[in-house]
């Protein structure tokens, strides 16, 4: 079983990607938080296989959350959901080190694209 | 006036929101899975007095007063707010179709729910974004945003959305989206330091008229 950590502070993105990515993968177990802080606490708590992080949050950004987690685990698997479309913030967040940023809001396209990079990560293990 | 070879200014900016309203439109559209007709705004750039004269006009003739308001502000090398301002009585089913939801009755109480304004928060969120974000890439002027916030006014008025204080010139861009024959006529205010407006006009003047 893969499990994946959402974190996001709108319930409407979450309700969004959790119906998205459950119709193209099987086998999976979701995990929510609200804000950067929780997320950090279900990191730790439920060690996630994948995260799907949000950028502008409440108590922790999604670019603090993302620092934090890579300097627990470095090849923690991170990827950016947001609708920040600037370019410079795109350039800064996957020098951190994700598998994907993404803008909002999710199609299915881009379902698929993250439903292909958990379930090519899952198949792998 | 225009010059001849040159192209004015406000002309370029509102080409530039234009493509970010499209955009959000585009995007709108994906998320409610529906074609959305739009109609293309013209920017007007004014000072505050000006701006609130405007703003007050459309909140009496289009919103009587009740609007569903969703505003980020942002910072850095460029200060200011923007609010997409709504008229409350069509967003009960903007946020059903939003959700992808049916109720039998339209709806046009004024009462929402954490659900409701969620989903507007989110939505107003990535407009917001698609108009700045992309304004901001063409200009290359980096923002930072603060969260959103969304909120229902009753007898709103143009003191609510421009601040005369911290923010001396309004751009304002009144534009109307039909979903399925439900016209919403919306406005977009962006409350701008003097400053940021002269960064961008300034970039825009390097960028297309070579000054």
């Amino acid at each position: 079983m893969t499990k994946v950590l959402i974190v996001d502070d709108s319930k409407f993105s979450q309700k969004i990607t959790y119906s998205f990515l459950n119709q193209y993968l099987e086998d999976i177990e979701f995990v929510f938080a609200g804000d950067g802080e929780e997320g950090l606490h279900k990191f730790n708590e439920a060690k996630p296989d994948y995260m799907i992080v949000d950028l502008l949050m409440p108590k922790l950004r999604g670019q603090d959350l993302i620092e934090k987690v890579k300097q627990i685990d470095r090849e923690a698997k991170v990827i950016v959901l947001s609708a920040d479309v600037q370019n410079r913030v795109r350039e800064v967040v996957e020098k951190m080190g994700v598998l994907s940023f993404i803008n909002k809001p999710l199609d299915e396209k881009k379902a698929r694209e993250i439903a292909n990079i958990i379930g090519n990560g899952a198949r792998g293990r | 006036m225009h010059v001849a070879g040159k192209i004015s200014r406000e002309d370029i900016l509102t080409e530039l929101f234009n493509i970010g309203v499209g955009q959000a439109a585009s995007t709108l559209s994906d998320i409610i899975d529906k074609q959305i007709g739009l109609t293309i705004p013209s920017v007007r750039i004014l000072n505050a007095e000006k701006g609130k004269i405007e703003l007050n006009k459309y909140l009496k003739q289009v919103a009587e007063g009740a609007v569903m308001v969703s505003s980020i502000s942002f910072d850095s090398q460029l200060e200011g707010k923007v609010s997409l301002l709504f008229p409350a009585d069509k967003m009960h089913h903007f946020i059903d179709l939003c959700l992808h939801e049916t109720h039998d009755e339209t709806e046009y109480s004024l009462d929402f729910t954490d659900i409701d304004f969620d989903t507007i928060k989110e939505i107003g969120n990535i407009v917001i974004n698609s108009i700045i974000g992309e304004l901001s890439n063409t200009v290359n002027i980096p923002v930072e945003y603060t969260l959103p916030e969304v909120d229902v006014l009753n007898n709103a008025s143009a003191d609510h959305f421009v601040d005369t204080e911290d923010y001396r010139l309004v751009l304002m861009m009144f534009l109307a989206f039909d979903i399925e024959g439900t016209e919403i006529a919306g406005a977009i205010v962006i409350n701008m330091t003097l400053n940021s407006l002269d960064d961008i006009l300034n970039k825009i003047d390097r960028l297309y008229n070579g000054r």
